[in-house]
């Protein structure tokens, strides 16, 4: 678990890209978290070396590709969040749980802000706050995924022990 | 002293390669600048269709596994639905089947009429649409846009344009196809508009969708003839939409005598729910098949020119 290997970051990454493809009713859409981007994090907090601002990128357009928008949005968005997350990725040691959420929630409502105003600029209508509900449970998520998969911030955890 | 601590750790954290590879901020540079480059390339050319499509052929098999378990919900709560509801269900569609059963006998003879009288006034007979029948597998990934994906593609013969209906009238329109599946965008979407009739007194309008899934009539006079509970059908002017399907009825009118157009919100006829079966009918062959030749006009503007140069002349 300490080093995961390469083939198992792009299995997640596969995983995610299948979550994000499932049908889902139209008021599961409003609260549906953006999978890969979570998924995304998660490995650029937990082992940059293996997913970095290219795999964000490449992620980001498979989900252009995949959902019908406009090829870039996502993956400029993605690229701006890999970016933050990478550049602060080194201070996470000193993060407790909370200070993480916190971080985690901004740089969600981030992407989510980023899309919009792409969004805008293609002509589309201002939503409504419905709009960042993904952002919510895409902190939840994360939370999960260090759950199964390991925590991110292992030193701190292993002081609290 | 930053920089010191951060030389000892970076050993143990991370390979050398990442270490001296381009910085995280040029990287970031590069791929924004890779993606504002394929925004505008998708926008402004039409390059990327053929990449969009091959790709979606290609997660077909993926959309299928993700397909699996809202399939298998469904066709649980099938399985146990309750055998009143069915009864039920099987009564009134038996009902409903009588009731068209005679409609048709009336309909058959009264088309037969109207193409042989339409022979006699010398106009074009028009043509009944073939259509093919399709499943809505899901609604579309893009909360922004009203569409939703259907699984009927290019390898069925769907092409661009054609008109989607279902049994309670215009769904929308074909606009993206591939190999396995299509998009269709509804008639609810901003960017999807729709010639329609007001089917009480014929008065033409063009019908633009709206969030909230209604449509608005704009650019229509304040002191216009239209009253809820209307009927707006299609015109048939585009050469798309056969004339006479039910598009929707008008809800709201606000007519202010300020503002010099009216605003009309009506809700669309079609009902647009989960795992519903639609057809998508055949574009017309050709435009110049459909629209009437104005034979009647010319035969009444030339005696009055030939009229009219006698009298000039002397």
């Amino acid at each position: 678990m300490r080093t995961p290997s390469l083939l198992f970051v792009y299995g997640t990454l596969l995983v995610a890209l299948v979550f994000q493809l499932l049908p889902w009713s139209s008021k599961g859409v409003i609260a549906r978290p953006d999978f890969m981007l979570v998924v995304l994090l998660y490995w650029f907090f937990r082992a940059p070396h293996l997913c970095n601002i290219g795999t964000a990128w490449i992620a980001g357009a498979l989900v252009d590709l995949a959902t019908g928008s406009l090829l870039g949005q996502h993956a400029l968005a993605f690229t701006l969040i890999a970016y933050l997350a990478i550049s602060f990725q080194r201070r996470l040691v000193l993060f407790n749980a909370f200070q993480l959420l916190f971080f985690t929630f901004g740089l969600l409502t981030l992407n989510r802000l980023t899309i919009l105003i792409l969004k805008l600029f293609s002509g589309n209508e201002l939503p409504n706050l419905h709009y960042f509900w993904p952002v919510i449970t895409g902190v939840i998520l994360l939370q999960v995924m260090q759950f199964a998969l390991g925590k991110i911030t292992q030193p701190t955890s292993n002081k609290a022990d | 002293m930053l920089k010191g601590v951060h030389q000892k750790l970076e050993p143990q954290q991370t390979p050398a390669f990442f270490v001296h590879g381009a910085s995280p901020f040029s990287r970031m540079v590069l791929f924004c600048a890779l993606s504002i480059t394929l925004m505008a390339v998708d926008a402004k050319l039409n390059y990327l269709s053929q990449v969009r499509q091959a790709f979606i052929g290609g997660l077909h098999p993926i959309e299928r596994i993700a397909d699996i378990p809202s399939e298998f919900i469904r066709d649980a709560s099938r399985y146990f639905s309750v055998h009143n509801e069915l009864v039920q269900e099987n009564y009134i569609l038996k009902q409903q089947a009588f009731e068209h059963a005679i409609k048709l006998q009336r309909l058959n003879t009264l088309q037969v009429e109207n193409d042989h009288l339409r022979s006699l006034l010398g106009g074009v007979i028009p043509i009944h649409p073939k259509a093919i029948l399709g499943d809505i597998s899901h609604t579309g990934r893009d909360p922004f846009r009203n569409v939703v994906i259907i699984n009927r593609g290019s390898r069925h013969n769907i092409q661009a344009g054609q008109a989607v209906v279902d049994a309670k009238g215009v769904l929308g329109q074909v606009t993206r196809v591939y190999p396995f599946s299509s998009e269709v965008t509804l008639i609810t979407d901003k960017n999807l508009s729709i010639p329609v009739q007001v089917e009480r007194n014929q008065l033409r309008a063009i019908a633009f969708g709206q969030s909230g899934n209604t449509l608005d009539i704009p650019y229509l006079p304040t002191n216009v003839d239209i009253k809820i509970g209307d009927k707006l059908v299609t015109s048939g002017i585009d050469g798309i939409y056969p004339a006479g399907l039910a598009v929707a009825t008008v809800t709201k009118i606000d007519q202010n005598p300020k503002s010099p157009f009216a605003k009309i919100i009506s809700t669309p006829t079609a009902k647009v729910s989960h795992h519903l079966q639609l057809l998508i009918l055949e574009l017309p062959e050709s435009k110049e098949a459909q629209i009437p030749l104005p034979d009647t006009d010319n035969a009444l503007q030339k005696p009055t020119e030939q009229e009219v140069q006698p009298n000039a002349h002397p």
